[in-house]
Order: C-alpha cells, then sequence, then structure tokens
C-alpha cells in the first residue's frame, strides 16, 4: 500500500507540473488582457500600459511568464525602469517557494487573498455536504427499503425538484420567504438573514452564526442531498437483493441487524468514494450560492478572477483546485480499499 | 465499526477544523498599521462620543457588489475604491453634483485673478501655487503639510513603482515654498489643474504614514489608510465589510453627522434592493434602472438622481476596414460616407429605446458638451426619421436588394454589390439592458434595410491592447455599442483621447474609428486654455464638426443614481465623483 501510494504522489507531481502549463497556456491565451479595465483605465496613454505590463511582468514571453511563476526571478537580473537595461534582482520567488504573485487587482499576495476565503468557504461547504449527507442517507435507505411506496414516490419526485432547481432561483425564493415575508414573532426582525457569515458589530455567538448558515446551506444542500439519497437508494436496492442477505435472514438475524449491518454497509462503499471525489468542492466553492447569500468564498473570487483577467489569482485558484482533486482521487482509491477488503492495490 | 467510526471521526474533524480555521478571518480584524510607522492613535481606534439619542440608529450602511480593489482610486478607478476612499482621504478639491471645483485641503482655489496661477507668455508654462488649510491634521494629529502633497507627487511619478494619473505628463515639478505653500510647475496650460491631486480619483497621501518603497500601487497604506478625511477605517473583512468610525479629528466642526459607516459587499442586485428596502440596508451605490424603477412607489426609499449621467451610450464606428487601423489608406467600405452615418443616426429610435428598456431613466444624448458647465453649444437634437434615413442611404448609392437588404450601386466607398451588412458588437458585461439596446438598434437599422449582425464579447476583449489582441485597437471590429464618457467636469483630455489624430495610432489614445479631421485636432489645441471663454468657443465648434461628422453617434446617458434609506439625510448623487463626497454631511433623520 506504501508503494501504491508513493507511486500515486509521484504521479500527483507530474500531473501537477503537466497541469500548470496547460493552466498557465490556456489562461494567458484567452483573448483580452487585465489592463483591459474599465473607467479610466480604459483610456491611459501608451507609455503608462508599457509601463504596467513591465511592473506586472506582461511584458516578457509567455515561456519567460511561466518560469517566473513557477520559480520566481529573485535569481535573475529585471529590468524595472524601463531603460533597456536588466539592472535589479526581481522580487518573486516562485510557486515552488510558495510565492503565488500579486493580485493584479488588489496588489495584494494571492495567498492572501485566498487564505482569507478558503475558511469561509471551508465552513459552508463542509456543512452543506455535513447536513446533505445525514439526510441523504435515511432517505435513501427508507426509499430503497419502501420502494415504490408514497414515501418513496415522493422522495423521488422531490429529490428530481431539487437537483433541477437552479441554486441561485432557489437562493432568492429562500430569502424571499425566510427574510422578508416571515418574521421572529417576538422582535418583529426577518425570521433569517439574508446573507453574509455573522451579524456585523455583534457579540461573536454560536446562535447568530448558525442562522446565518440555515439559508446558504439549506439552498446548497438540497442539490447535494437529492444527488447522495437517489444514488444510496439505488445501491441499497442493488445490494438487498443479493443472496448474502437472503441467507442472514434464513439464519434468523433480525431484519435491523441484516439492514444495517450487512446492507447498508456494504451499500455505504461507493458512497463514500463518491463523497471523496467531491470533496474538492469544499475548496472550490459554490459560485451561485456565495453570490446570493452575501458569502465572501473561494466560489466569489473566482468568478471574480475570471472576469477581470487577474491572472495570479486565477492560476492559483485552479492549481491548488487540481491538487485538491487529485489528493481527493487518491483518497476515494484509498478509502475504497480501506472499506472493502476485497481491494487490493499491491 | 471502528472504520466506520474512524470515518465519521475524519468527517467531524474535517468540519470542526473549517469552523476553527474561520474564526480568526472573522472575527479578527485586519491590523490597521501598515508595514513602517504606526502612529499611537490608530490602535485602539478612536473611540467615539455615545450618540445623543440612543435610539437613533448607529451604523450606516452602505451596499456595493463587490470590494474596492483599495483606497487608492487612481489605481484600478472601480468605483468603489473611489467610495472607501472619500471616506477617509482628502484631495486638494473636489466637484460637485453641477461640475463646479471647490476647494477640501486647499484654503482657496488658485486662479490667474488671485495670482495663484501664473502663466508664461513665452514658453507657456504655467505655475500653479496652492496653500494647504491650516487646520487639517491626520487622524493620529500630524498636521497634513507640504510634504505630504510632494511625497503624493513623487509617489506617482516614480519611473518603478509610480502610476500615470490624468495631466502628470505636464507636471515639470512639486517645489516646497514653506509647509502649507507649494508651487506646482506645468510644462503648458492645464485647464484640469484645480483636480490633479483631488476630483474623483486622486488624494493626498501621509508621507510618516506610508511606505514609499513599497511603491504607489502596492502600499499597505493604500487598504489600511491613515485618514485625514470624516471617517477612520476601523475594520475590513475581505469580501464582506468594512468598518468606519467617526474621525474625532476631523477639520470641519460638528461633522461627520453619523457615527459609524458599514459598508456591506453585497454580490446580487436583487439581494441588494430587497435590504434597502427592508431597512438593513442605507444606500445603494449606483442603482440601476431595474431597482430604481422597483424603488420608485417605495415610501422609505429615495433614489437621488443626477442630471445626466457622465457615461452616454454611443456607436462607434470604424472608419477603416476590418482589421485595418489606417482609415486613409483602407477606408471603410459602409461608415466612410458622413452621409451614411447620418443615415444611421436617423434610423435609430432613441425614445423608443429609452422608455422600453431603460425604464425612462436614460436621458436623450447629442452632443459630447451635454454636461454642465459646457453644456451651453446650440446643438438641434437630430430626429428620428427612417424615410429621411431611407432617402440618404439611396443618395449615397445604398439601394435595397431583391432580400430587402441594401447593397452598393455606385456608392463611391465599395465595390457595387456589396451588402450593407455589418457586425454590431458590444460587451457582455453589461447585461441585459445593453443587449436589448443592441437588439432594437438592429431592428431600426433593418427597417431601412440595413443588417446588424449582434455579437458580444467581455470587456477585457474588447478593449485591451493590441499585443493582448484587444479587438478595438487592433482595429478588428465596424460598429461598437457600449458607454463612454469623462470624469469630472473637464472634456478636453476625453476630447484629445477619442477625437484627436494622434490618438488613432494603436495603443496611444482611443480614436478607435481613425477619425482624422486637421479642423477638430486645432480645437483640441486650443481648447488647452484658462480662457473659459475661449474653451466654451472652441467646444461649441467642435459640437458642430462632430454633429456633421458623426465619428461616433451619441444615444443617451445612462443613469447616475443612488438609492437610500429616507431615514439618512444629505445623500445625494455625484455625476462628477461618486456618493461619499459629501458623506461628512450625512445625517440620520431625527
Amino acid at each position: 500500500m506504501t508503494q501504491y501510494i508513493v507511486r500515486r504522489l509521484a504521479q500527483a507531481v507530474a500531473m501537477m507540473f503537466l497541469l500548470s502549463i496547460v493552466f498557465f497556456a490556456l489562461v494567458n491565451l484567452a483573448p483580452g488582457g487585465p489592463l483591459a479595465g474599465y473607467g479610466n483605465a480604459r483610456r491611459i496613454p501608451a507609455h503608462e500600459v508599457a509601463r504596467l505590463k513591465r511592473q506586472l511582468g506582461l511584458d516578457k514571453p509567455m515561456l519567460v511568464q511561466y518560469v517566473v511563476w513557477l520559480v520566481g526571478n529573485d535569481w535573475m537580473k529585471v529590468d524595472l525602469d524601463g531603460d533597456g537595461v536588466a539592472d535589479s534582482y526581481g522580487a518573486r520567488r516562485g510557486v515552488l517557494r510558495a510565492d503565488f504573485g500579486y493580485s493584479f487587482r488588489t496588489r495584494q499576495p494571492v495567498l492572501k487573498e485566498i487564505g482569507q476565503r478558503v475558511p469561509n468557504t471551508l465552513y459552508l461547504m463542509s456543512i452543506t455536504l455535513f447536513v446533505a449527507l445525514a439526510i441523504a442517507i435515511p432517505v435513501g435507505v427508507i426509499s430503497a427499503l419502501k420502494q415504490y411506496s408514497p414515501f418513496d414516490f415522493t422522495v423521488t419526485t422531490l429529490a428530481f425538484a431539487g437537483q433541477a432547481l437552479p441554486d441561485f432561483w432557489l437562493g432568492l425564493i429562500l430569502i424571499i420567504v425566510f427574510y422578508v415575508w416571515l418574521r421572529n414573532p417576538s422582535t418583529g426582525e426577518p425570521l433569517l438573514p439574508s446573507g453574509g457569515i455573522y451579524t456585523i458589530g455583534a457579540p461573536f455567538s454560536i446562535a447568530d452564526r448558525l442562522a446565518h448558515l440555515v439559508l446558504p446551506v439549506m439552498a446548497g444542500a438540497l442539490g447535494w442531498l437529492a444527488w447522495y439519497s437517489r444514488f444510496l437508494r439505488s445501491s441499497m436496492l442493488d445490494v438487498i437483493h443479493q443472496d448474502y442477505l437472503r441467507t442472514a435472514r434464513a439464519k434468523g438475524v433480525p431484519e435491523r441487524t441484516v439492514i444495517f449491518k450487512h446492507a447498508l454497509r456494504n451499500a455505504l462503499i461507493p458512497l463514500i468514494t463518491l463523497f471523496a471525489l467531491d470533496l474538492p468542492y469544499i475548496f472550490g466553492g459554490a459560485v451561485f450560492i456565495e453570490m446570493i447569500f452575501s458569502w465572501p468564498g473561494m466560489g466569489l473570487l473566482y468568478y471574480q478572477a475570471a472576469l477581470q483577467r487577474d491572472y495570479p489569482v486565477l492560476m492559483a485558484v485552479l492549481v491548488i483546485g487540481a491538487l485538491f482533486i487529485i489528493v481527493s482521487n487518491l483518497l476515494a482509491d484509498l478509502l475504497y480499499a480501506y472499506l472493502d477488503p476485497r481491494i487490493h492495490y499491491d | 465499526m471502528p472504520r466506520h467510526r474512524n470515518v465519521s471521526l475524519f468527517v467531524s474533524l474535517l468540519m470542526l477544523l473549517s469552523l476553527l480555521a474561520c474564526q480568526p478571518s472573522i472575527a479578527q480584524p485586519e491590523p490597521l498599521s501598515p508595514a513602517t510607522l504606526v502612529p499611537q492613535t490608530m490602535e485602539p481606534a478612536p473611540t467615539l462620543a455615545p450618540p445623543p439619542q440612543p435610539e437613533a440608529p448607529k451604523s450606516l450602511v452602505i451596499v456595493i457588489p463587490e470590494d474596492p480593489p483599495s483606497f487608492n482610486a487612481a489605481i484600478a478607478d472601480s468605483g468603489y475604491d473611489a467610495l472607501a476612499m472619500h471616506l477617509s482621504l482628502l484631495g486638494m478639491a473636489e466637484i460637485d453634483p453641477q461640475g463646479v471645483v471647490y476647494p477640501v485641503l486647499a484654503a482657496e482655489l488658485p486662479t490667474q485673478e488671485n495670482g495663484g496661477v501664473v502663466i508664461d507668455d513665452a514658453s507657456g508654462a504655467m505655475d500653479v501655487t496652492w496653500t494647504l488649510r491650516p487646520d487639517v491634521t491626520w487622524a493620529d494629529g500630524t498636521p497634513v503639510t507640504t510634504d505630504d502633497v510632494i511625497f503624493t507627487y513623487e509617489a506617482i511619478t516614480n519611473p518603478d513603482t509610480g502610476f500615470w494619473i490624468p495631466g502628470i505628463d505636464l507636471v515639470t515639478g512639486v517645489d516646497k515654498i514653506d509647509d502649507q505653500k507649494f508651487v506646482v510647475h506645468f510644462s503648458s496650460v492645464y485647464p484640469s489643474y484645480l483636480t490633479l491631486f483631488g476630483g474623483r480619483q486622486v488624494v493626498i497621501w501621509p508621507k510618516h504614514y506610508c511606505d514609499a518603497t513599497q511603491g504607489f500601487q502596492n502600499w499597505d497604506c493604500g487598504r489600511q489608510p491613515l485618514s485625514d478625511g470624516p471617517y477612520i477605517l476601523k475594520e475590513w473583512v475581505t469580501g464582506d465589510h468594512l468598518t468606519f468610525e467617526r474621525n474625532p479629528k476631523y477639520y470641519e466642526a460638528g461633522k461627520p453627522g453619523i457615527d459609524s459607516i458599514i459598508i456591506k459587499i453585497v454580490p446580487d442586485t436583487t439581494v441588494r434592493e430587497t435590504m434597502l428596502r427592508q431597512g438593513d440596508a442605507d444606500i445603494i451605490m449606483w442603482a440601476t434602472e431595474q431597482v430604481a424603477d422597483d424603488l420608485k412607489n417605495d415610501s422609505n426609499v429615495k433614489v437621488s438622481i443626477s442630471d445626466t449621467n457622465r457615461f452616454v451610450m454611443r456607436l462607434f464606428f470604424n472608419l477603416a476596414a476590418k482589421g485595418s487601423t489606417d482609415a486613409k489608406a483602407d477606408p471603410n467600405p459602409l461608415f466612410t460616407d458622413p452621409l451614411v452615418r447620418q443615415a444611421i443616426r436617423s434610423a435609430i429610435n432613441v425614445d423608443q429605446i429609452t422608455g422600453s428598456v431603460w425604464h425612462g431613466f436614460a436621458v436623450p444624448v447629442w452632443s459630447e458638451f451635454f454636461r454642465p458647465p459646457y453644456n451651453k453649444c446650440e446643438i438641434a437634437r437630430p430626429k428620428y426619421d427612417p424615410e429621411a434615413a431611407k432617402s440618404m442611404l439611396d443618395r449615397a448609392g445604398w439601394v435595397v436588394g431583391a432580400d430587402g437588404i441594401r447593397e452598393c450601386k455606385s456608392c463611391q466607398t465599395a465595390k457595387d454589390g456589396t451588402k450593407f451588412q455589418f457586425e454590431l458588437l458590444t460587451y457582455s458585461e453589461y447585461g441585459e439592458p445593453l443587449i436589448l439596446t443592441q437588439q432594437l438598434i438592429a431592428e431600426n437599422l433593418k427597417e431601412v434595410g440595413i443588417q446588424a449582425d449582434l455579437s458580444q464579447v467581455q470587456g477585457s476583449v474588447m478593449w485591451a491592447d493590441s499585443a493582448s489582441g484587444g479587438i478595438e485597437q487592433t482595429g478588428n471590429f465596424e460598429l461598437d455599442l457600449y458607454d463612454d464618457g469623462y470624469a469630472g467636469s473637464d472634456p478636453t483630455d476625453f476630447l484629445y483621447q477619442y477625437y484627436y489624430s494622434a490618438s488613432a495610432d494603436p495603443d496611444y489614445g482611443w480614436n478607435i474609428g481613425r477619425w482624422i479631421n486637421p479642423s477638430m485636432d486645432e480645437l483640441i489645441d486650443s481648447a488647452y486654455t484658462l480662457n473659459e471663454a475661449d474653451r466654451q468657443s472652441a467646444f461649441c465648434q467642435m459640437a458642430k464638426i462632430l454633429d456633421e461628422e458623426l465619428p461616433q453617434i451619441l444615444l443617451f446617458s445612462t443613469l447616475n443614481a443612488d438609492a437610500y434609506a429616507t431615514r439618512v439625510n444629505g445623500v445625494q448623487a455625484n455625476v462628477n465623483s461618486v456618493v461619499s463626497w459629501n458623506a461628512a454631511d450625512w445625517t440620520f433623520a431625527k
């Protein structure tokens, strides 16, 4: 197993290197550029465009830009003042030394920008996924056990609706219902806040945090819930018709034990693998949920960076996101082997 | 079972870690001090006097869709940076909604009459002597002096780390006379000299607080400024909110009138509007036409609307052939004849567009000189007259073909048989109103036998420099549609950038239509004077030429408005600045 992990990690390094080249080329080759801003920026004169390009490192050929992005330029002399003479060392240390550069938009270190957003996204998405799983598992099990019952039909209908409803629409509807229409009877205030992570200026309170979580988690979890419950229902249906369950029942094993010990454990294995593959969303966030509920997460950061051609931020989100996907895939494979003794990678 | 327990533990641990990881970024504000100097009074932020009426709201909430890039509006000019900047930093002078410049840090505005402006007739050079108010201090008690102005000038002009601002190319130096007086040397007359270090985009930065080695664009004080304005930044939680508190050392006695201001980041337009209706927000900066229309009957909300916006929706003709940047050597076969451009203007029903798409808030505009103080030229509004348009096109040699699309028949600018068909391009970020406008224009043109094929691209593609494949700088377009206009109240630099012959060179200016007119060049040159009568005369002559030649067709001014709760007094939209231009005057209604 150790050998397998080492081999996969080595593959991951090579994969990341190749991906970084592809990402860099795609981001830079996309038409347009970061200097085509709005307002006054559109009317800056040519010499200023040239100076900005020099300052941002955009005046170099793409290969050189990639090398600087990867290994920095503090080991080579650069021309900062535009006199054509490379006379001072650069300040970039490169991604390999944990320097993702500076955001073109805010001029802040990219890792700082991401560091401010990642905790918010982890916070929201992990709870969203947890809630989705916590509801989806019993719903999926009952749905499978009571196949074609009114409960099953209802759940199936709701599941399809849950998958079909767009996040942004559902989010707005939830805001109208719980923020505009429904009121807290004791205070007369809206029942739930419209967005944000907490009440600005208020002392820390778990209740306040939870109140701010309810709507984005509801809007975000519904799709996952539908997806997981349908998956588990199908998985359970596969399992409960297996011979070994019939044998267990014939041996007099209680039904509860048959379902929860023998059936559910096996039915959950593919679900856990699926969940592991979904883990990158915990980093990547959900753009529409974050936008509707004013949640300062990674999805919004990426969306805005893409619109404004903020190359350093885009590259960092893409590369770190890719890393999450690779690690999650590895984790899924390892979990699979861990949970299913029939699987061996050696 | 132990295996499953481990998995549950893993998931629980992950959630717990994320919850814990969330705490610092949410609960802790960013440190207020930049890298070098930390004024003692900044930590903690000065405490406020208790509000006179406990039941009165303490904080005013402004909702905007994204974080300000920084407090330095000279760099990105997203508008949100200017919003934050004007809450906490001051320039030498500001422009009011009527276009009148008034002193802020300056004791008075320098003019030729009061001896503050001296022009050397021989060389044409201009010296402007400013005197600072003696009673303005930074939040740490340090006086604002000439050293701060010179520091700001040197930061802007630093060849490695500086950033261009309008007019700075004409400045040859700034000299200190004493702590309150300094002189700005211009190589030639610059009419906008009053807002060189002021207006919407530029403020004076504290020398003792900002770290010059970090550079004007990147310095920490651009995100954690030391105030001399009405408010002090107390907390900036990126992506969520900025909290400001009243600056007790603000120079205007009794101001600001509100204890604290929160800028809340709310990306979705509908949610911003709902928050204002529900009383959880007090100001929506830059209310759209849809929002203004939605709110017009809400008794708890008012919308402050400027007479016009600075942005005018307009059509930009490429007078060179698509893909070329030389209109003389390679003229556009469709648009080169001014009669054709006149016909297109006559074919467009501006009133229909403003009424149906822009909720009646857009104001028809047909001259560059539509805003005070230079809106005195008598240019008749063109009529919507499709029959006249057809007649003009016939006269220009474009006759209706078998398929209803006009084609060249002795049209002088194209080969016979050439169809009058082109790409009408706009940018996608503006959204539905612009797309609908584009469609209505195409329908109008279709009625007179012109086929406009619609397409949209991102602004970052449309306006990029030529090396980045910018559509306009490479001349790779036929007819563009978008909103544009000049910041501040002086159109001279804008006219140079858009209509001067030198600005037709790729990547030099924004004369993307490559329209060359020597008379216009002379008039623009002549507008660089301080004689207002001469300037007004030059502008009106330009207006006449532009009306006849139509290098661009101006359609209408979009809405410049800020929506606000009726409990707030003093909010006034300012087309020359941003809503926070008079934040010190805001109060809560009693």
